[in-house]
């Protein structure tokens, strides 16, 4: 166990503080007074776990490889930006384009998550316990996106395979995005996959896996014609 | 880029220190942008009495011009006059015509400009970081209730105290703005306000943001509604700050393209391009967010 503090050191200082710790064997990292500041944790390539204490600024855990990352505050934007495996959790909000590009491993937000969440995508489980803003899960490819709250405007606009469900109101669906039927056993691998990273007072106050809207690319730009103008007047 | 910060007193009492914060917040901001930084302060009124602020010249302005503008200033009922850089700074009676005293001071010369007027509001704005504004001008001494800040980083236009933000809202006492983004039909925009008659002082797409709001606010149109037309009439990306003798207010634009995080307790709201501002200034337990695409806030007293 290793204390960072961050007052008075650079980021550059303070992230190789957290490789020097790991080198040294440390397991468990915490970084104190972050202040918001951007670029923490970012690209750590082991299973080690790092909590900031406090809120972390823009790109918090981005490129990371096996890390577990908690943030105690909000996060800005880009949070687990193109992450290729590993767990972030955010206790507070995460701003635009979180878990955008993501490649695997899990992103969670207890609280709201703002525009652009998960946008591309390549799998991995993306979790948000409150809201979302407009055009989450753009042309996401694979993974699952899960928002418990309300999301905006264009959401799921022209995905590949990503499988999204939503506990509350979805202000549009974007293009070629459609609403699906779960199958079976979907809806308790839905409640185990909540159970297993919210807190159980959270998850007890979110809708029922059963509630759940489910949402998937419904396929028709996929083999996209350029000539049928039909389709362009619908997407544009 | 370009840095806004904001902050909002809900205790009540005038007498925060309201230079401190916004200058904390604007020097954890001031990588975003190096050309020039500015706050638009609300302070305590005095009954029956305007602020104005005056830039006397591109180069200070000679002994002179000072005179000059001074002895405009007087025929208004000026009076007060502190010389402070660039700024004339004078108190003027609250009930004459604001409209023929901002042409009348500014007929002295091509770059006289009236650069605030208000009851509470004063705009103290130049060239270079906020480390440089605290050393001209000792905002960190200003108390107040609410104020806004900005850094430039400029991408269109010159770099010159004019061209710095905020802008006020010319000719409307007390309306102030700051803005990050960029407004991509500013030069119509332009035209539709010049064939008005309304005098532009820069060509800061920016500008633009504080004559449409004070070109809405005169027609007795709500601030809520100003800015949310702000939505469907202006294009590109902004995320706006303006505060009134009583509001601090933010606007989004349509597609969240330019960062906004804000946050709210008991006893203030503060507004800033990144939570690192907020984190530098004000101490203590609070949540942030983000704002939404499109979303207005207003915080009033």
């Amino acid at each position: 166990m290793a204390e960072i503090d961050a007052t008075g050191r650079s980021t550059r200082e303070v992230n190789a503080a957290i490789r020097k710790s790991i080198a040294e064997g440390c397991t468990a990292i915490t970084v104190l007074n972050p202040e918001a500041r951007h670029n923490l944790a970012v690209a750590i390539l082991n299973g080690v776990h790092v909590r900031i204490a406090g809120s972390a600024g823009y790109y918090c855990g981005g490129l990371g490889d096996g890390a577990s990352i908690e943030v105690d505050g909000s996060a800005g934007w880009g949070l687990a930006e193109s992450m290729l495996s590993g767990t972030v959790v955010v206790r507070g909000n995460a701003g635009s384009g979180a878990a955008a590009a993501l490649r695997s491993g899990t992103v969670v937000v207890y609280g709201d998550a703002a525009a652009r969440l998960g946008v591309s995508m390549k799998g991995g489980e993306v979790i948000v316990a409150g809201s979302c803003g407009y055009m989450a899960g753009f042309m996401a490819q694979k993974g699952t996106l899960i928002v418990c709250g309300d999301a905006g405007e264009a959401f799921a606009d022209s995905m590949y395979a990503t499988v999204c469900y939503v506990g509350g109101q979805i202000a549009s669906l974007g293009t070629d995005a459609v609403l699906s039927s779960m199958e079976s056993g979907e809806i308790e691998g839905l409640e185990a996959t909540l159970s297993a990273h919210l807190p159980a007072d959270l998850r007890r106050a979110k809708p029922a896996a059963a509630d759940f809207k489910k949402v998937v690319a419904g396929r028709k730009l996929w083999n996209f014609d350029k000539r049928e103008w039909r389709i362009w007047q619908e997407a544009l | 880029m370009c840095g806004i910060v904001g902050y909002f007193d809900k205790t009540g009492a005038d007498h925060q220190p309201l230079g401190k914060v916004l200058l904390r917040m604007l020097h954890a901001l001031a990588c975003r942008g190096p050309d020039s930084a500015g706050v638009a302060l609300f302070r305590f009124p005095q009954p029956h009495q305007l602020v104005a602020r005056v830039k006397v010249g591109d180069h200070r302005g000679s002994a002179s011009r000072i005179l000059d503008v001074k002895a405009m200033g007087e025929k208004f009922g000026g009076r007060e006059f502190t010389q402070q850089g660039d700024y004339l700074r004078f108190t003027l009676n609250d009930d004459g015509d604001l409209r023929s005293f901002v042409s009348s001071v500014e007929s002295v010369a091509a770059d006289v400009e009236v650069v605030s007027v208000g009851r509470r509001l004063e705009i103290v704005k130049q060239v270079g970081s906020p480390s440089r504004l605290e050393q001209s001008f000792g905002i960190s001494g200003y108390q107040g209730g609410h104020g806004i800040g900005h850094t430039r980083l400029s991408t269109e236009s010159v770099v010159d105290l004019s061209h710095s933000q905020p802008f006020w809202g010319h000719g409307y006492p007390d309306l102030a703005i700051v803005h990050n983004g960029h407004i991509t039909n500013y030069h119509q925009l332009r035209r539709r306000y010049q064939q008005r008659g309304v005098r532009f002082y820069t060509e800061n797409d920016s500008e633009v943001v504080a004559i449409f709001l004070a070109d809405k606010l005169k027609r007795g149109i709500t601030l809520r509604a100003a800015l949310e037309s702000m939505i469907t009439e202006l294009d590109g990306s902004f995320s706006c700050l303006v505060a009134t003798d009583s509001a601090l207010a933010f606007v989004k634009d349509s597609f969240s393209f330019k960062p906004l995080l804000y946050t709210e307790t008991e006893s203030f709201a503060a507004v800033a391009t990144e939570e690192i501002a907020m984190r530098a200034a004000i101490p203590g337990d609070y949540v942030v967010r983000e704002g939404r695409a499109k979303e207005v806030q207003i915080w009033q007293r």
